[in-house]
């Protein structure tokens, strides 16, 4: 699982502006939304491949990650999975903005409250000084509960389209068995989209930098996004 | 590099005979000072911090009161009811309670449990309602269901309420702010055993979060068995409100090697550090946290905590705290100063050195530390300073 390589971590400043050596690139996801909207139940679907049996609440921050493949290169996301109750947002899950490529932004289908909690959501990432270039997406959880949808999709796209992002629905649940929401993501199809994102923009991260060498750490600041991808458009107002 | 040690988790114990006999004379001695006139809160004390803690669930209903100086009469209190509509904490609550499945025993019956977290909703709005200064937090439901799930409702409601207003006061603020402060302690506890490990962790940038459900939840919410989390209540209660960051410290110590060995980065340290081990050696963990509550009292750590501080205006009452506690601070030190002295004439092995120390001074502290193992020391050290701590905590009134 981890890399354990301590020797690498303490290179000089300057080790590292030689060619660095071949290393797996991290792609560091934020996973917010309401409290129950699934947080934990998607990013363990994905990085676990199965939906979890029992989940709690999330207290502070949990971590979890996966090796992937994208042409030919392994990845490795790293998905933060931060508790959604709002009083932990201030104090507590502020350090783990820091250096984000990408935030998923999840609401629950079938609780209207947790999708209209998005707007402070969104400006919670906008005061942690999120550039625009940091790929956001919004995931609408729980489509499997097709009787007790409060919020639809035209609703849903309308509001992703207004803030530049592209709309998935899914289900941690049962996001492979056939029939029950034919408009249904899957959750790897989803992690994948923004990973691909990503790859796709330049010049991206090596895992892990030497210490002290903060200006280039900051890399989200100077990536210029290359604003192809059909689903995150180009949006005027953002 | 020595090898991981493993201390107290494989020593082995002296037979069971003479386990099962220390056991009946640790109860006896429990009932011993239930029944003394006034009742003797500071043996029973003693009881839930040494070996074993409070040993039965029976004995914890007798004592668990008794720490928190909770009145008799208010044990036996119908416990009202409370309503649910146009509750603000109901949906939180509600959601919180729904998903804590594995706080329940494995084989409880399906109907039984239901009833329990009906019970556990009633608690904690109860408490809530008649305390509006209180804020509820995710991760209170954990505290609460060991509770209840020991003492039952009607007492859980009693000490819950006495526990939140005192021992977890300071997380049911409106904000986080003062939770975040109380982590703050954890470094300077970790740099003065463990420098190696300190600045490791600092390089990672790591964070204190990982610790936090730790410290909110009495570690109720990261271990699995039941009856560590119980045995752990016992020395919480039995002691100062900020021994959960210390015993936060102690896992982390302990588990040095596995720290230093991980990769030096935030979120494979973060991630380490927050999958605790299920198989702590509990007792020794105890008492060396008991050793270092002694050693390192908050108030000499309170500047370095404060320091750590991103947030100018810190509304804790550390400072308050330093001023006020020059006694018991100025008769640890002392005692301090005088068994290193006696080290320094002596040859004594560091018995309980927990790394290598990187300097001399470090290393006498540690060896210091070693002594004070033999619990009873510590534990009445603890236990002493607790209750010269009490009248400004008004932690029993």
């Amino acid at each position: 699982m981890a890399e354990r390589d301590p020797s690498a971590q303490f290179g000089g400043p300057f080790t590292n502006s030689t060619i660095p050596p071949p290393r797996t690139r991290i792609f560091k996801i934020i996973v917010i939304g309401d409290s129950g909207v699934g947080k934990t139940c998607l990013t363990y679907r994905f990085c676990a491949g199965k939906f979890p049996e029992k989940t709690e609440a999330t207290i502070g921050v949990d971590f979890r990650e996966k090796l992937v493949e994208i042409d030919g290169e392994s990845i490795k996301i790293q998905l933060w999975d931060t508790a959604g109750q709002e009083r932990f947002r201030k104090s507590m899950v502020q350090h783990y903005y820091r250096n984000v490529h990408a935030v998923v932004f999840i609401y629950d289908v079938t609780n209207h409250a947790s999708f209209r909690s998005l707007p402070a959501w969104i400006e919670e990432c906008k005061q942690h000084a999120l550039g625009s270039e940091v790929p956001r997406i919004l995931v609408g959880n729980k489509c499997d509960l097709q009787d007790s949808v409060q919020v639809g999709t035209d609703e849903a796209q309308h509001f992703a389209d207004a803030h530049c992002m592209p709309l998935f629905e899914t289900s941690a649940k049962s996001p492979n068995s056939p029939g029950t929401h034919h408009n249904s993501d899957h959750v790897e199809a989803i992690f994948m989209t923004v990973a691909h994102k990503l790859k796709s923009q330049k010049p991206l991260v090596l895992s892990q930098l030497p210490k002290g060498s903060e200006g280039t750490t900051a890399l989200t600041g100077r990536i210029e996004g290359d604003n192809t991808a059909a689903t995150w458009g180009s949006c005027g107002s953002c | 590099m020595e090898k991981p040690r493993r201390d107290g988790a494989s020593s082995p114990r002296n037979g069971r005979q003479d386990g099962d006999t220390r056991r009946k004379r640790k109860t006896a001695d429990i009932s011993q000072a239930l029944s003394a006139n006034p009742v003797d809160v500071a043996t029973l004390r003693r009881m839930a911090i040494s070996e074993g803690g409070l040993l039965t669930d029976e004995i914890r209903c007798q004592v668990w009161p008794r720490l928190l100086n909770v009145a008799p009469h208010l044990l036996d209190q119908d416990p009202e009811t409370v309503e649910r509509e146009n509750n603000k904490d109901y949906n939180q609550v509600l959601l919180d309670v729904q998903r804590s499945l594995r706080r329940f025993p494995p084989g409880m019956p399906d109907e039984q449990r239901e009833g329990l977290q009906e019970e556990l909703i009633d608690i904690i709005l109860r408490v809530l309602k008649r305390n509006p200064q209180l804020h509820y937090y995710q991760g209170y439901h954990d505290i609460v269901v060991t509770f209840l799930l020991v003492v039952g409702e009607r007492m859980a409601t009693a000490l819950v309420e006495k526990l939140s207003t005192h021992h977890l006061r300071d997380f049911m603020d409106p904000t986080m702010d003062n939770t975040k402060h109380i982590l703050n302690y954890l470094m300077p506890i970790i740099e003065r055993v463990n420098p190696e490990v300190h600045d490791f962790m600092q390089q990672a940038e790591v964070g204190t979060v990982f610790a936090l459900s730790w410290l909110i939840t009495w570690f109720g919410h990261v271990l699995s068995d039941f009856r560590h989390v119980v045995r752990l209540y016992d020395f919480f209660l039995a002691c100062h409100p900020l021994m959960p960051i210390y015993f936060a410290a102690v896992i982390v110590l302990h588990r040095e090697e596995e720290v230093l060995e991980c990769e030096c980065d935030m979120a494979m340290v973060h991630h380490l550090l927050s999958q605790i081990p299920q198989d702590l050696p509990y007792e020794t963990l105890i008492s060396r946290a008991g050793d270092l509550f002694v050693q390192f009292p908050p108030s000499e750590l309170a500047r370095e905590a404060a320091a750590h501080e991103s947030m100018a205006a810190s509304t804790f009452k550390d400072f308050e705290l330093a001023s006020t506690q020059q006694r018991p601070d100025s008769v640890l030190r002392r005692r301090r100063r005088q068994k290193q002295a006696a080290l320094e004439s002596s040859t004594v092995s560091p018995v309980g050195a927990v790394s290598q120390p990187s300097t001399a001074r470090r290393f006498m502290r540690l060896a210091v530390m070693g002594l004070t193992v033999a619990l009873g020391a510590a534990a009445l050290a603890v236990v002493n300073t607790a209750l010269e701590w009490a009248p400004k905590l008004d932690l029993f009134p």
